[in-house]
């Protein structure tokens, strides 16, 4: 059957085909984009096999040793143009790009190179890779392992044997031990002697808030001055125990040949984990996938950020989440309350609205500068002036926080839960209030018992909108209290526990600096995409609680069928 | 289920014999309305309306939409009060006192004079939130005190029976029926002196209002009620006393038999009679 252009355009389909494009294009958009931070990141912590190989660059050849990253097609006339040669009639050459490691012992961990200029490559089982401290992976073969400078065993062959694992075996005792080691000194530090250390510092405000005060009685001071020497001596005995523990620790080195055939000595210490790929099973590789990643949200960051975990990050964007969302609620609910149900509506509501609305509109970055200007410097530092004029002058609650960053924040969303409630408080039916105020009870009662728990779930609404967009906000907290590296997390063990006036790391600002400030940009990279997987994943998992809640409410207030 | 509603019927007819010789002389007063006039902006809805509401009868309001029952009932528990253009002027004396007196407390008057609305209106609670509410309101702590008084005021709403195993359910589960008896057993739970109905059982089926009917037949024992119908069968079973009013004007008011069987002015004649309204 033909059907003619304008029957077929009344017919309403072109419509519907329209509609279910831009849906089609936008579910597209967004699995794409979430696939692709999802492959990029996760990929990254694959132990992929390392490749031995002759590379021929410049008349010379040299032996490259290394992950290969990625390849990509490169036009031949810009590789002539920087020196390389490249045979007439071929348009494209394909360059790969090798993570080399060793930049302590070559300068830089990663190579690109020709892929035709790479030959001879095989992937040798006593290949092996060490993650270090510092200075990234290191990759090359195992020759020995020390003990204070002597020799325990070694092994000069490039061929698996007996020997080899034997020396291997000894090789991870010896790290999993001088990890041991390492933990216990990381417990000592950031736990017994960070709390002296924080006990000092009180000590030491205490005194000076003594001495501001005028105070002349030397028993305060003696008082202090005793709990000090205490601490003091505890002092002592954890660092001479961190001393024995260093010693133990540093006890072992091991040998490496590396690709360019120098053998470096490196501290069994510095070693976080060191793993054969090329002899790894599936199985094995999937085990140290997952530790890899358990180690990604788990741990603190190393070397700059670009290695190691990201927990403070993850920490501190939820902690400032939930903050934020503690302090906008009953504010936005207030609020909209007076607006929709004490305020006469008129002119002046109009207007409140309209700015209110505005206000969602407003870029963040000036929220930022708000932030700075008014909550840190103006009412932090007067806060600092009044309650803690001890400390100064470093500043307490004057610089940025995380208190002044869930304020920002909190100030940025509260439109959101203003307009949610108002909605949600307009929709709730008049027989409902009526039926309430007919049994004698006054507007505020009716408001508490009745409307309010009855527009819970728009508020909730009001709030998973904030999360959404305070969680992945980033340019105000630069301003307003987000480091690159927090020493410590701002809710721990010691007291008030919770640290209001902490710096603290933030997710959006990590990916932020790990992919633009960083020293190493091509190690970091995969780190970008596996953060941003990340903050997606702890905003999705933010809201997905604040929706279960919500949808809770729901049921339990279910609208009247009015 | 026809058969019984034929036996209802018949034993209401019996019970309305029963009070024929009523005469508003006899009565004990206990809503007075004089000269009340009430504007919505500049449009005047009530034109100085004079009446009385007897102690223990049920008084039914009759007339044609917009005529102004509903807002003369609101205005004997100042609902009306909520609306910001409403502007009232006349009193009405409860027990002799003029519930728009400067001194009056909104909340105890309302207490004072209950009223239950065309739809159904439970609160998102359970159902013995639904009837505590009213006593949580005025403070009342004592569970045992709650726990009784829900159960007379169900029980006095006829609804005990048929949920006493499901109190904590929540009060959005039942049928609209018995969410009508809730919300009066809600009502009369705190205990006041008047009871305004407003259409209680237009949104209800026909069981559901016969009920309603019952109910209220038997409510009027402890209770001073004020009726809102449009429909007249309904304020012939169920008044004792019925006002007729047309345009904002109180056309003619008295013992519902009378009124109903031989009215005085013309208006009321045509309107029972179903020539207009």
């Amino acid at each position: 059957m033909r059907i003619s252009l304008s029957e077929w355009t009344r017919s309403g389909s072109p419509w519907v085909w329209l509609n279910a494009g831009a849906v089609a294009i936008s579910v597209i958009m967004v699995i794409g984009l979430l696939g692709l931070i999802a492959v990029r990141g996760l990929g990254h912590f694959w132990p992929a096999d390392v490749v031995r190989a002759t590379y021929s660059h410049a008349g010379q050849q040299s032996v490259l040793i290394g992950e290969l990253v990625e390849s990509e097609m490169v036009p031949a006339s810009q590789l002539r143009d920087s020196g390389i040669e490249v045979p007439e009639g071929i348009d494209h050459m394909q360059r790969d790009l090798f993570k080399v490691g060793n930049r302590d012992v070559t300068g830089a961990d990663f190579v690109w190179a020709i892929d035709a200029h790479v030959t001879a490559r095989s992937y040798p089982e006593t290949l092996f890779v060490a993650e270090r401290e510092e200075w990234g992976n290191l990759y090359g073969y195992l020759r020995s392992v020390k003990q204070q400078g002597e020799l325990v065993a070694q092994y000069n062959g490039y061929e698996p044997s007996a020997d080899s694992t034997a020396l291997w075996n000894e090789l991870q005792r010896r790290i999993e031990r001088a990890r041991d080691l390492h933990d216990q000194i990381q417990n000592i530090q950031k736990g017994e002697i960070g709390a002296i250390n924080y006990e000092i510092e009180r000590l030491r405000l205490k005194q000076r808030s003594l001495e501001l005060q005028n105070v002349t009685d030397p028993a305060p001071y003696a008082d202090i001055e005793a709990r000090r020497a205490e601490l003091n001596a505890e002092y002592e005995v954890l660092q001479s125990q961190l001393l024995e523990l260093n010693t133990a620790m540093n006890r072992d080195s091991f040998t490496a040949e590396v690709a360019n055939g120098s053998i470096v000595e490196i501290q069994v210490a510095k070693v976080v984990r060191a793993f054969l790929p090329n002899a790894m099973g599936p199985l094995d590789k999937i085990g140290h996938y997952a530790g890899k990643i358990w180690e990604f949200v788990s741990d603190d960051p190393r070397e700059a950020n670009t290695e190691g975990g990201i927990f403070p990050a993850i920490y501190g964007t939820v902690l400032m989440v939930l903050l934020m969302s503690v302090m906008v609620t009953p504010f936005g609910v207030v609020a909209a309350v007076y607006l929709r149900e004490y305020a006469k509506q008129g002119f002046l509501t109009r207007v409140i609205r309209i700015a209110v609305n505005n206000l969602a509109g407003v870029p963040s970055i000036v929220y930022g500068v708000f932030g700075l200007g008014f909550f840190v410097y103006f009412l932090g530092g007067h806060i600092d002036d009044l309650f803690f004029p001890e400390a100064k002058p470093s500043p307490t609650f004057g610089t940025g926080g995380l208190m002044w960053a869930s304020l920002t924040l909190a100030l940025l969303t509260v439109p959101v839960v203003i307009v949610a409630t108002e909605e949600g408080l307009s929709r709730i039916p008049r027989a409902v209030r009526e039926g309430s105020l007919a049994l004698g009870a006054t507007k505020a009662e009716t408001l508490w018992k009745v409307v309010l728990p009855m527009a819970s779930p728009a508020i909730m609404t009001g709030v998973i909108l904030a999360i959404a967009r305070a969680a992945g906000e980033v340019a105000p907290l630069m301003l307003v209290g987000v480091v690159k590296l927090a020493p410590s997390l701002p809710l721990d063990m010691n007291y008030p526990y919770l640290h209001l006036d902490q710096k603290f790391m933030h997710l959006g600002f990590h990916i932020y600096d790990v992919g633009f400030q960083s020293p190493n940009v091509e190690a970091a990279r995969p780190l970008v995409y596996a953060t941003a997987l990340l903050l997606v994943v702890v905003i999705a998992l933010l809201n997905f609680s604040a929706i279960a809640i919500r949808n809770h409410l729901r049921e339990k207030y279910k609208a009247l069928e009015m | 289920m026809t058969t019984d509603i034929k036996t209802h019927a018949i034993d209401i007819s019996a019970m309305q014999r029963d009070q024929r010789e009523l005469c508003l002389e006899d009565e004990e007063i206990t809503l007075q309305v004089k000269d009340l006039r009430l504007c919505y902006g500049e449009k005047e809805a009530l034109h100085g309306i004079d009446m009385l509401i007897p102690k223990n009868r049920v008084t039914a309001f009759i007339g044609p939409s917009g005529c102004g029952k509903s807002t003369l009932l609101r205005c004997f528990n100042r609902m009306n009060d909520l609306v910001d253009s409403c502007n009232i002027t006349g009193e009405i004396l409860l027990d002799g006192n003029n519930i728009y007196g400067r001194a009056v407390d909104v909340a105890e008057l309302r207490r004072r004079v209950g009223m239950v609305f065309q739809k159904p209106n439970p609160f998102p609670k359970s159902i013995y939130e639904n009837v505590a509410y009213g006593l949580r309101i005025q403070g009342v702590k004592k569970k045992r005190l709650i726990d009784e008084t829900v159960e007379w005021a169900l029980r006095s709403a006829a609804l005990w029976d048929e949920v006493k195993d499901r109190l904590h359910e929540s009060a959005l589960g039942m049928s609209g029926g018995q969410q009508q008896r809730l919300v009066i057993a809600r009502t009369i739970a705190v205990k006041p002196e008047v009871l305004l109905l407003d259409e209680p059982a237009s949104a209800l089926d026909p069981i559901s209002t016969l009920k309603i009917e019952e109910l209220i037949h038997e409510l009027k024992k402890d209770f001073t009620i004020a009726i809102v119908t449009h429909n007249m069968q309904q304020a012939a079973r169920v008044s004792d006393y019925t006002a007729f009013m047309y345009m904002g004007d109180l056309i003619e008011f008295g013992v519902t038999d009378t009124l109903f069987t031989n009215p005085v002015k013309k208006q009321t004649e045509d309107y029972i009679t179903g020539r207009y309204g």
